[in-house]
């Protein structure tokens, strides 16, 4: 059983998010986690050229998909949406430094199915 | 009394503390055992075969059932073998309410319904034009007050829960009910005894209920086996919705005619071996014997109550099997994960009953449900990862 889930990266993230806010006038798209029911949204900002300048998340949920959501945010930024979503679930595993069992993959692949609905 | 030894599951983990039975109870080897049997000496398929192992299958398969009426003082040919609460649920909708609701008709619910005692019947609320209304939950019990209010001529069915999947609460079933018929005598009232069955003796004839749905695995059997009861007038009135072999006596080209209650409501090969495996689980129930299952499950819950550290946020209302259980502000689902990480195993979710978590103003909860086999190490074992998530987490602002 893993220990480690609950590691420094992911506690600090969870308790202090880079990207936690909306912005307006942004692309935006919104999904629950129907495990738990925790609803997350998503905003993107991109400019002239269709780059992501800027991303921010609102919502609740548990520290794994709150985590995995600011780091996601992080690293779109400076890629095209469409490069964004193709982002694969492999990525946010490797960006949060775990391995999650199937459950919890629902919980940390949520951000990105945001950003596939925007 | 060694209850743990009795069950394989523990031979495997011994350390394990199932704390979720309300979702699923473990097994015992007697359950196993008789499954196995079947599985392994007698799988024929029963009814109509005229030979040895079949004949003995069917004898198996009925004298279950014989066991499941003796378990609820109810006659044999009042039981209908489902997969579970849900199949009875939805065969009372879709066989019963389905002929007899009409549009502006109404259906009385509870705030507190699993899923399958609330969908079936917004299902039937849209197709058919009917009324859905609601007794209220105050505070993790129902709100009575106005009960009588919410029965008029118009009220069919009052579907209801006798003890919450969430908050545990035991709902005065019997009384509800008569005020219920008093205002209208008419009315068909189905309850859903999921989480009743595993935890205290229920009587058929005294209950004053029309339908009774519950499932095998919650109560030390296997999964895919469940019962529906109903009153012998009400399943006179009943509709099969699965055709076809088992179900009819005589069949033409054009026709057919149905088989005796309650063969015609098991259409196709039923699940032989769980029916099998839920007699025995009714055996395994019965020679523990109702004393001492509660006074076990009430002396581990009082442990747990006065157990839990004062600072974490914890609740029951029900008479002994669950609480709910909130840590700071962490996510349920950390919480569920941190206790798993120790060997706990908790639920974390909306358990099936979205409406009552909006009513109660939460997303998701952490539930602690109980069962005969758990004891002291469990309770400490929880503590101890109780105090781990503390750990990790520290306070939070929020």
């Amino acid at each position: 059983m893993d220990n480690d889930l609950y590691k420094e990266l992911i506690l600090d993230r969870y308790k202090n998010p880079n990207n936690y806010g909306e912005i307006k006038d942004a692309k935006e798209a919104e999904q629950a986690n129907y495990l738990c029911g925790d609803k997350l949204k998503i905003f993107i900002k991109t400019d002239k050229k269709g780059k992501i300048v800027q991303a921010k998340f609102f919502g609740g949920g548990c520290a794994i998909s709150m985590a995995a959501v600011d780091l996601l945010l992080d690293k779109v930024v400076g890629k095209s949406l469409d490069e964004a979503k193709k982002m694969e679930g492999s990525e946010i595993e490797e960006m949060l430094g775990i391995d999650l069992t199937p459950a919890r993959k629902k919980c940390a692949y949520l951000g990105l199915e945001v950003i596939k609905k925007i | 009394m060694d209850i743990k030894s009795r069950f394989p599951i523990f031979k495997k983990y011994p350390d394990l503390a199932y704390l979720d039975n309300a979702a699923t109870t473990l097994k015992p080897e007697v359950v196993l055992e008789k499954m196995e049997q079947y599985y392994r000496e007698y799988s024929a398929n029963i009814h109509r075969g005229i030979y040895g192992i079949s004949e003995k299958a069917t004898e198996e398969y009925e004298e279950a059932r014989l066991k499941v009426a003796k378990f609820i003082k109810a006659a044999p040919s009042e039981i209908i073998f489902t997969t579970g609460a849900t199949a009875g649920l939805n065969l009372v909708a879709s066989g019963w309410a389905r002929a007899y609701l009409e549009k502006g008709d109404e259906i009385l619910v509870t705030e507190m319904e699993h899923h399958s005692n609330l969908v079936p019947w917004q299902n039937l609320v849209k197709e058919k034009e009917l009324i859905l209304k609601f007794i209220p939950v105050n505070v993790g019990f129902l709100d009575l007050s106005k009960l009588e209010k919410l029965v008029g001529d118009r009220t069919r069915l009052l579907a209801i829960t006798q003890v919450s999947n969430v908050l545990g609460t035991v709902n005065p079933i019997e009384e509800i009910i008569k005020r219920v018929h008093k205002i209208n005598p008419k009315v068909v009232v189905v309850v859903d005894g999921a989480q009743a069955v595993a935890h205290g003796p229920v009587d058929m004839k005294d209950m004053g209920a029309d339908f009774y749905a519950f499932s095998g695995h919650k109560m030390y059997g296997p999964t895919g086996i469940g019962v529906l009861w109903g009153k012998k007038e009400r399943l006179e009135e009943m509709e099969p919705v699965n055709f076809g072999g088992g179900m009819i006596n005589e069949v033409t080209m054009q026709n057919y005619t149905l088989a005796e209650i309650p063969f015609r409501f098991e259409g196709g090969t039923p699940p032989i071996g769980e029916a099998i495996g839920l007699g025995a689980a009714v055996d395994f129930i019965e020679k523990l014997g109702w004393d001492f299952i509660r006074k076990q499950e009430k002396e581990i819950f009082d442990y747990l109550v006065e157990s839990m550290p004062k600072d974490v946020g914890s609740s029951s209302y029900s008479q002994g099997t669950i609480m709910l259980l909130a840590v700071n502000y962490v996510h349920p689902h950390d919480l569920a994960q941190i206790l798993d990480s120790v060997g706990v195993c908790v639920r974390a979710g909306h358990h099936c009953a979205q409406p009552l978590h909006q009513k109660l103003g939460l997303v998701a909860s952490t539930r602690i449900s109980l069962a005969v086999y758990n004891d002291r190490s469990d309770i400490d074992k929880l503590i101890e990862g109780v105090k781990k998530v503390k750990q990790i987490f520290g306070k939070k602002e929020k």
